[in-house]
């Protein structure tokens, strides 16, 4: 689709130690949402999102109780091409992992990148994500980016 | 011998020699053909003759597929006898053939398979290996060939050189030329593996007269240097016959092959030593520890100076490094980093013991006279408040410490040097240190300064270890030590005294809350400084017995007193546990006394149940803890558990408190006291004093009522068992003849009359009271623990007695009676002609009837329409409890007779069948008594029971009838029983039609399937799976069920897992996955959601066109598990849901 790469040379950080799961309780919390998308590849890189600090812990919230997750991710550069193929990686993932019943928002972080407001429109907007993830190439694309395994 | 015919074996010649055949085809004609040559039916002579064109031929790829067929041959048939003549043929062409370039893979693997023929089969001679090596250095270049050719001609070298070293003695200098040759750049892994063996050999096969080896060592080494240190990314998963490991040791043992290495080696691995990969200097430490084994004193002390720069430079860490190596987290840096200061250690203490037999001053004043040692000693000596700082830094404290340790520890004379230089100075300073704080302590007891030093309280401990090792080891010049003028002894005993009182003031003070943070390390340090002190060998310790004693009362004064303090405690503990052992390890009499006295004694004084404020665990804790230092210690220890025990029973009357604390020893004694000596010797004569002692007590207890208080029965039970048990025959007897003695003289006149005959079918039985109840109850439990050898006084009586007693409802009677049963049925020493049979058939008897007639009369008493109807309903309930009681007695003795294998057992399992459906006989007896609810409820509560009887008929139990008890135990008794019962349950639950029937049917059927040996219920599979399934459906309606839904549902996994089981499932995959999909939701367990889930995923493995239709409905479910309360199973959810989503 893309003949040049959109960020040739992204800062990669180091994985972190994953500890064994902090949280003592049972109830869901971003922890366990950020568990699931950690390891999701970028569409362009041979690194997990979150080595590119796309996301971290910080960037997911949950509410049981309402049943939403919200999940706020940053591009690597303002002009990222491919902000709408992570949003969907991490949609199509979500979907999987998750009750039926929880709303998911996704969202690019305020300022990351330049067209923010469509972006947003797009990849909260159920028909487009469908017809998105109908189109072979696009889900051909999704789908390696979600079965790697670091 | 059989001769096959040519038309034969020739084909495969050509096939092997036809390039442009399949390598399958290759390797399989070059087996043909070496089966056909070992089985003698085609003999060397034809297949060479008849080969002769495409081993002569001009055409060089037929020729060196022909050699190359002849080669691998003569390899496979390398345990076939061959002749002399064939050898040397053999060895001629091959070796002539080594000039053939272009055909030389074959005759590389002809040598090779040559000269790897034992003796005794035939091999090549010495001359011939000789020729073999001049032509092969002659012709063959070895890094111009292929990497496998090459490892080939590493292959041949290692050979020659490790088998023929004859061979290789007037080549010299030719050899090592063409080694060196032959390895130079060489970068396989594999080949280079052999050539460092080639290296290590050839050097070992020249040593020094021949000159030859110091002659090449400076090319060989300057070859192999290149190589150093190995860096090799690959991993497991590369087939490589090599690893990094494997490389490493082995350029290792080619670096110390040889002595004259050594120029030129130090020097590189010094250099290496300050590199920036951690990876380099660990190996340099290694490479470095064994050459300096390897090259010998003479050559290394040369280099001890500036080994001893770069390894200080290593151990405090004195170069800036690690920041370049950015992989890892700061976790691994810091292991390394350990890893890499350790092995320093190792190494300096190789270097010191191998170089100080030379020159041994000179090497101390190297070390000892050190600028940094000296500084750092002197720092840490004059830090004020130095706890912060000299914490802050605990690595270099640490390698200070080790290396002064390492230093004195290597020989007396060191020893004597380091503590000359520094022990009395550190002391002093802690002295001062020491006054100033108890003048802190006056002054202002809140100060925050922390009074002692602790770097040096570290390193003076850290000599008195040193002290103590030398002292061990020169045990026997100990008077030449002590009386010389230099010596450390008089410095170590002229400074003791402030030591221990420093020590001591330690352990004493540490409740100081300003320093608490620290005051960890110090108490470590100080009970460490005192356990070295405490076990210098006897006649060398520097301690006076009275100080000896001090020291241990101090130790033993923390265990008494100082309880909330765990760290202390624990340490304290720990620290008088090894001093006993030390004790018995170097058989010091005089100590043991002060030991036992001081020590063991009180530690074990527990006459008083609230003598000290000390909590019960831990006093407990103490005891044990002390007695496994020996088992003389033990011994003690037990004695005053037991008296303790005793003493107590016989006060329980006056104070009903006592209870606990007797409950409390006895577990104690029992759970850890007994096995541990169980495990250290006999124990047997211990166990019957107690034993006889504890029945003098229960004459007295068994009157007044407190025996049933707080589990005090039950504890006294279960002793009683576990003492019984480890008795010998001999003295089973005595103790089962004390208790019968007792017990007859006790019990009262009404039980004693009901003893004398067997029970008649309609008699009634007597009430009884608590005491004979008591009595009897421990009686049983010296029956349970009973060898199968042992006589029993008057069985008949005992079987009398138990089964009175059985009949009013008490287990422990029945698990008596099943003992009995189990251990002397058909013996004939103790029952004549049967008669154990027949008063068996007399109480099986007796229980069915009462079971039955109680129900009948339940009928009775409702249908008559009482007008007392709560006496009545009450009457019934003390009724229904009893007959409960009595059922699951009766399972004990089923568990007994199954054990053994007895036939009687059928009856038994006849009558709670009978139980569980005697539903539908009630049904049809008459309608009007449905109307009651008593009805309902008594058979659903005995046929529950009855059901329950299976589980503890098959399960295994701690009560009783187990191994430690001698049960007699007939192998695969679960697996006869499980299929014996199979069948009849599977009719009885097709037949029964009422939903509470079914259930309790399924429950029972549920034990067994649970209880089986799992192969044997997988070979059932295709009969029980439909039931299985559909109790898993009915049981998981109820809670109480949870558990044997989950065993249930394990047996289901364990089917999954069995080609045959699967079959089966497959069969029914519709309902197992239905039900499989109801327990995914089970409410009640967590684990059997998780294992259900796990099924599923299991069950993905199965073939598509079976599964596919289920997809849907199993999606359904695990998107309902997603939702689940627990974390755990949402986990297995996603996975689950991923597995069966991914094959659309």
């Amino acid at each position: 689709m893309t003949v040049g790469m959109i960020n040739a040379n992204p800062v990669v950080h180091e994985r972190p130690e994953r500890a064994a799961h902090p949280h003592a309780a049972n109830a869901l919390d971003p922890l366990d949402v950020f568990d699931t998308v950690r390891d999701i590849k970028d569409p362009e890189h041979p690194y997990s999102l979150e080595q590119l600090s796309v996301l971290s812990e910080e960037s997911v919230s949950v509410d049981e109780k309402l049943g939403r997750i919200q999940i706020t991710f940053t591009p690597t550069v303002q002009h990222c091409s491919m902000a709408t193929v992570i949003g969907l990686c991490l949609r199509l993932k979500l979907m999987q992992n998750f009750p039926p019943h929880f709303k998911i928002d996704i969202k690019v972080a305020p300022g990351s990148l330049a067209n923010e407001e469509s972006v947003n429109k797009q990849l909260n907007d159920k028909e487009r994500v469908a017809a998105a993830l109908e189109n072979p190439n696009l889900r051909q694309l999704v789908d390696e980016c979600l079965c790697s395994n670091f | 011998m059989a001769k096959v015919p040519l038309g034969q074996w020739v084909p495969h010649v050509e096939a092997f020699v036809d390039v442009s055949r399949p390598p399958a085809q290759h390797s399989a004609s070059v087996d043909a053909l070496a089966a056909l040559v070992n089985k003698d039916k085609l003999t060397l002579f034809d297949l060479v003759s008849k080969m002769e064109m495409y081993l002569t031929t001009t055409d060089h790829i037929v020729r060196s597929r022909g050699i190359l067929l002849l080669g691998e041959i003569l390899c496979q048939i390398s345990f076939k006898q061959l002749d002399v003549n064939a050898i040397s043929t053999l060895s001629e062409f091959f070796i002539s053939r080594l000039s053939d370039w272009q055909a030389l893979r074959g005759a590389l693997v002809g040598c090779l398979a040559l000269l790897r023929r034992k003796q005794s089969i035939g091999s090549i001679i010495i001359a011939d290996v000789e020729r073999l090596l001049e032509s092969f250095l002659r012709n063959v270049q070895v890094q111009s060939l292929a990497p496998a050719d090459r490892k080939l001609c590493f292959q041949i070298l290692n050979c020659i050189l490790d088998q023929y070293p004859e061979a290789v003695k007037t080549k010299g200098d030719e050899l090592l030329y063409g080694i060196c040759e032959a390895i130079d750049e060489e970068k396989d892994p594999e080949c280079l593996k052999l050539s460092f063996h080639l290296v290590e050999v050839v050097m070992k096969q020249f040593p020094d007269p021949s000159g030859l080896a110091e002659q090449f060592a400076s090319e060989v080494f300057e070859i192999l240097s290149k190589y150093y240190p190995i860096y090799f990314t690959h991993g497991v998963g590369d087939e490589l016959d090599a690893t990094r490991d494997d490389l490493s040791s082995a350029l290792m043992h080619a670096f110390c092959s040889t002595p004259y290495f050594e120029p030129f080696a130090i020097p590189l691995l010094l250099d290496k030593l300050s590199s920036s990969l951690p990876l380099a200097k660990l190996d340099s430490l290694k490479y470095l520890d064994n050459c300096i084994r390897c090259y010998g004193t003479e050559r290394m002390v040369r280099h001890a100076t500036a080994i001893w720069f770069k390894l200080k430079e290593v151990m405090f860490s004195l170069s800036i490094d690690q920041s370049l190596s950015t992989s890892g987290s700061s976790k691994d840096v810091e292991k390394n980093k350990n890893q890499i200061v350790s092995k320093a250690l190792t190494c300096l203490r190789t270097a010191i013991t191998y170089m100080g037999s030379s020159d041994e001053d000179r090497l101390i004043n190297l070390i000892l006279l050190d600028e940094d040692i000296v500084n750092n000693i002197h720092s840490v000596a004059s830090e004020e408040n130095s706890v912060l700082t000299s914490l802050q830094n605990p690595i270099q404290l640490h390698a200070l410490g080790s290396v002064i340790s390492i230093l004195a520890e290597s020989s007396t004379h060191s020893c004597t040097r380091v503590l000359q230089a520094h022990f009395t100075r550190l002391v002093d300073s802690l002295e001062i240190s020491a006054g100033s704080k108890s003048r802190h302590l006056n002054t202002c007891s809140g100060s925050s300064t922390a009074p002692i030093n602790y770097g040096t309280l570290y390193l003076s401990v850290q000599m008195l270890s040193s002290c103590r090792e030398v002292a061990l080891v020169s045990q026997e010049n100990i008077p030449a030590i002590k009386s010389a003028e230099e010596s450390w002894w008089p410095i170590l005993e002229k400074n003791i005294d402030s030591i221990i009182h420093l020590l001591q003031s330690l352990l004493t003070i540490d409740s100081q809350s300003a320093w608490s943070a620290v005051r960890q390390e110090y108490v470590s340090c100080a009970v460490k400084g005192l356990l070295i002190l405490a076990t210098f060998p006897e006649q060398c310790s520097p301690l006076s017995a009275n100080t000896y004693e001090d020291v241990l009362l101090m130790l033993t004064s923390v265990i008494t007193s100082k309880y909330e303090n765990v760290h202390l405690w624990r340490l304290s503990l720990k620290a008088l546990t090894s001093i006993g052992s030390s004790i018995l390890e170097f058989h010091a009499s005089q100590k043991e006394i002060i030991y036992n006295k001081v020590v063991v004694d009180k530690i074990s004084s527990l006459h008083e149940p609230y003598g000290t404020s000390m909590p019960l665990n831990l006093r407990l804790e103490a005891n044990f803890e002390v007695g496994t230092a020996g088992p003389n210690y033990m011994l003690r220890v037990v004695k005053s558990l037991e008296e303790a025990v005793v003493t107590n029973i016989s006060e329980v009357n006056a104070r009903i408190e006592n209870v606990d604390y007797i409950v409390n020893l006895l577990e104690c004694y029992c759970g850890q006291v007994l096995p541990w000596l169980f495990t250290s010797g006999d124990v047997n004569e211990l166990a019957l004093s107690f034993a006889m002692r504890l029945w003098n007590e229960i004459r007295d207890l068994a009157i007044s009522d407190r025996i049933r208080s707080q589990g005090l029965l039950s504890s006294l039970m279960m002793g009683m068992k576990l003492l019984v048990g480890i008795c010998t025959e001999e003295q089973q007897l005595l103790i089962v003849q004390k208790a019968y003695d007792t017990i007859s003289s006790m019990l009262s006149r009404s039980v004693k009359s009901m003893t004398q005959h067997p029970l008649a079918v309609d008699e009634s039985v007597p009430l009884c009271s608590i005491h004979d109840t008591s009595l009897v109850c421990m009686l049983s439990s010296v029956i349970v623990g009973i060898r199968p050898q042992t006589p029993l006084p008057d069985m008949k009586m005992m079987i009398n007695l138990f089964a009175v007693f059985l009949l009013k409802g008490q287990i422990p009677a029945a698990h008596a009676l099943a003992s009995i049963f189990n251990k002397y049925l058909q013996n004939s020493e103790f029952s004549h002609e049967n008669e154990l049979d027949k008063l068996l058939g007399t109480i099986l008897e007796r229980c069915f009837s009462t079971i039955s007639y109680s129900s009948d009369m339940k009928i009775a008493l409702s249908s008559a329409g009482t007008t007392d109807d709560a006496y009545c309903s009450e009457r019934l309930s003390g009724i229904i409890v009893s007959k409960n009681d009595i059922l699951s007695g009766l399972s004990w003795i089923g568990k007994g007779l199954l054990m053994r294998g007895n036939e009687k057992v059928k009856d038994i399992s006849l009558f709670l069948l009978k139980c569980l459906c005697s539903d539908q006989s009630l049904v049809g007896f008459s309608p009007h008594q449905q109307e009651h609810g008593t009805n309902d409820s008594s058979y659903v509560s005995l046929a529950t029971s009855a059901a329950d009887a299976f589980h503890v008929m098959m399960s295994d139990s701690e009560v009783c009838l187990n191994k430690k008890f001698h049960a007699r135990i007939k192998p695969l008794y679960k697996q006869r029983f499980f299929s014996i019962l199979m069948p009849i349950f599977l009719s009885k639950i097709k037949e029964s039609t009422a939903m509470t029937t079914k259930l309790v049917l399924y429950r029972a059927f549920g034990h067994i399937v649970s209880n089986a040996p799992v192969p044997a219920v997988i070979t059932e599979a295709h009969q029980i799976l439909l039931v299985m399934v559909d109790s898993l459906a009915k049981l998981s309606m109820d809670i109480k069920d949870k558990d044997l839904v989950y065993s249930m549902l394990l047996i289901l996994s364990g089917m999954l897992m069995d080609e045959k089981g699967k079959e089966c499932i497959l069969e029914n995959i519709h309902i197992v996955v239905g039900v499989l999909t109801q327990l995914v939701s089970y409410p009640h367990m967590m684990i059997v959601r998780e294992t259900a889930l796990q099924c599923f995923v299991a069950m993905s493995n199965f073939p598509h066109s079976k599964i596919y239709r289920m997809r849907a409905q199993i999606l359904q479910a695990t998107i309902r598990a997603l939702d689940d309360k627990k974390r755990t199973v949402r986990q297995e959810a996603v996975l689950c849901r991923q597995t069966w989503q991914s094959f659309a």
